[in-house]
């Protein structure tokens, strides 16, 4: 029984704790495993949550652009379309209708002619044969007349040709004003983008140009008139839902 | 324990870094009654013991990839648990008023037996020892920490960390004479 060194005093701990052990609680380990599986489960829907919305927000957005990049241009190609393709459609049914018109009118001519002078030639000859005067005397007065108004609607028939005639200038000349219509619209499009090129002086600048090199289209998805140092908001175009002052046609 | 001897401790360690449910349970299986031992010896009791024994456990499972083989496994296993200890001894740092200088006991200068004396009673007059007493003791004593060391990581200086183990000491020497009965007559506690 001697006083103890405070080394061994610490050895006889050491000693005695290396290799303690003490049973822990039968339920510890199914505390654990409710603590570790929860936050796996906390967590890991949080990550997918989040990468599915993302992934929506992005499908929704490229479905929307593309919807608007097949349906939007295709409009735009057709109202091009109706309005080039419509003076050429006009001028091609009025030469059709000047190459079929014209004809009828000739064949009648050729038709009713030969008849009338057929019958005034065999109605002279009647009249010679029956010696009848005052019947002669009609026909020869009828028959000049009969030809008269052949000659006037061969005559009427000649203007009818000339309206024609001025029709399909004016049907070949019409596309020419049409196409000069269709390309106003462009020319502005393409005067807006020097515009917004020009410089960037406030963010209305920014949104457009960036707007320029994404949206192609006429109406853009959104557009900023930048005239003055504020910018504001002139057209937007989601689809159906537009505002925009150049929707005039 | 018995039940688990099919597979190495590395096969567990590559188990619980693979996430799998089964090797992590086995792994706790292999080890718990070690590391509860541990937390023992920083807590004031059983309860406080294995609260601190769960969270360690966590954190071996979260933390697992980043054991890189350097040391034994289970000696990496204690590390977390001594360390995660210590995290929850300086959480609940509430007052550390540790123990009133007069109420430090003299150091017996009487010797006495340890012959009688168990792990478990040992553990008893350990967690008697007020929280900052029982930390610097346990660091220094059984994990064998500096007093450099338990100072930066108590936020303590050395010298306090050195003046702490003393008083534990004392306190502790004091206990198991109280337990073992042994009548003094030079000892006036």
């Amino acid at each position: 029984m001697q006083p103890i060194q405070d080394k061994d005093f610490d050895k006889l701990f050491k000693d005695a704790f290396a290799d303690a052990e003490v049973t822990p609680s039968r339920d510890l380990w199914s505390n654990i495993e409710s603590e570790i599986e929860p936050k796996k489960k906390r967590i890991v829907p949080i990550y997918w949550l989040s990468a599915a919305a993302v992934l929506l927000i992005a499908a929704v957005g490229i479905l929307i652009y593309q919807q608007q990049n097949t349906a939007h241009p295709d409009k735009n190609l057709a109202n091009n379309r109706t309005e080039t393709v419509k003076p050429v459609v006009k001028a091609n049914s009025i030469k059709d209708s000047t190459m079929v018109a014209p004809q009828p009118v000739e064949k009648q001519l050729e038709n009713t002619l030969p008849v009338v002078t057929k019958k005034l030639s065999s109605s002279i000859v009647k009249t010679n044969k029956t010696e009848v005067k005052p019947e002669e005397k009609q026909r020869l007065a009828t028959a000049p007349e009969v030809q008269k108004q052949e000659t006037l609607t061969a005559k009427v028939d000649g203007t009818q040709q000339e309206i024609i005639k001025k029709k399909i200038e004016e049907a070949i000349q019409e596309p020419k004003k049409v196409i000069a219509m269709v390309e106003t619209p462009t020319a502005d499009v393409i005067n807006e983008n020097d515009q917004s090129n020009k410089g960037i002086r406030n963010v209305g600048d920014v949104v457009n140009l960036i707007v320029n090199k994404v949206d192609k289209r006429k109406d853009k998805f959104i557009q900023f008139r930048t005239d003055d140092d504020d910018s504001s908001l002139s057209s937007i175009n989601i689809g159906p839902f537009k505002i925009g002052k150049r929707n005039k046609k | 324990m018995k039940l688990t001897r099919s597979y190495t401790i590395n096969d567990l360690m590559e188990g619980c870094k693979a996430g799998d449910r089964k090797m992590q349970e086995m792994l706790y299986k292999q080890t718990a009654s070690k590391m509860l031992a541990v937390c023992m010896r920083y807590a004031k009791d059983r309860m406080e013991a294995e609260d601190v024994l769960q969270m360690g456990y966590i954190k071996i499972f979260q933390k697992i990839k980043e054991y890189r083989g350097d040391g034994s496994f289970e000696g990496w296993i204690r590390r977390v648990m001594v360390n995660t200890a210590i995290e929850s001894y300086r959480k609940n740092l509430r007052s550390l008023n540790v123990v009133e200088i007069d109420e430090a006991y003299e150091q017996p200068s009487t010797g006495f037996d340890f012959g009688t004396l168990g792990m478990q009673d040992l553990m008893k007059v350990i967690q008697k020892l007020a929280d900052g007493y029982r930390m610097v003791f346990n660091m220094y004593v059984i994990e064998g920490y500096s007093h450099k060391e338990i100072g930066e990581t108590l936020g303590i200086s050395e010298g306090a960390s050195k003046s702490q183990l003393s008083r534990a000491r004392a306190i502790l020497k004091e206990e198991i004479i109280k337990m073992e009965g042994f009548g003094y007559a030079t000892y006036t506690g």
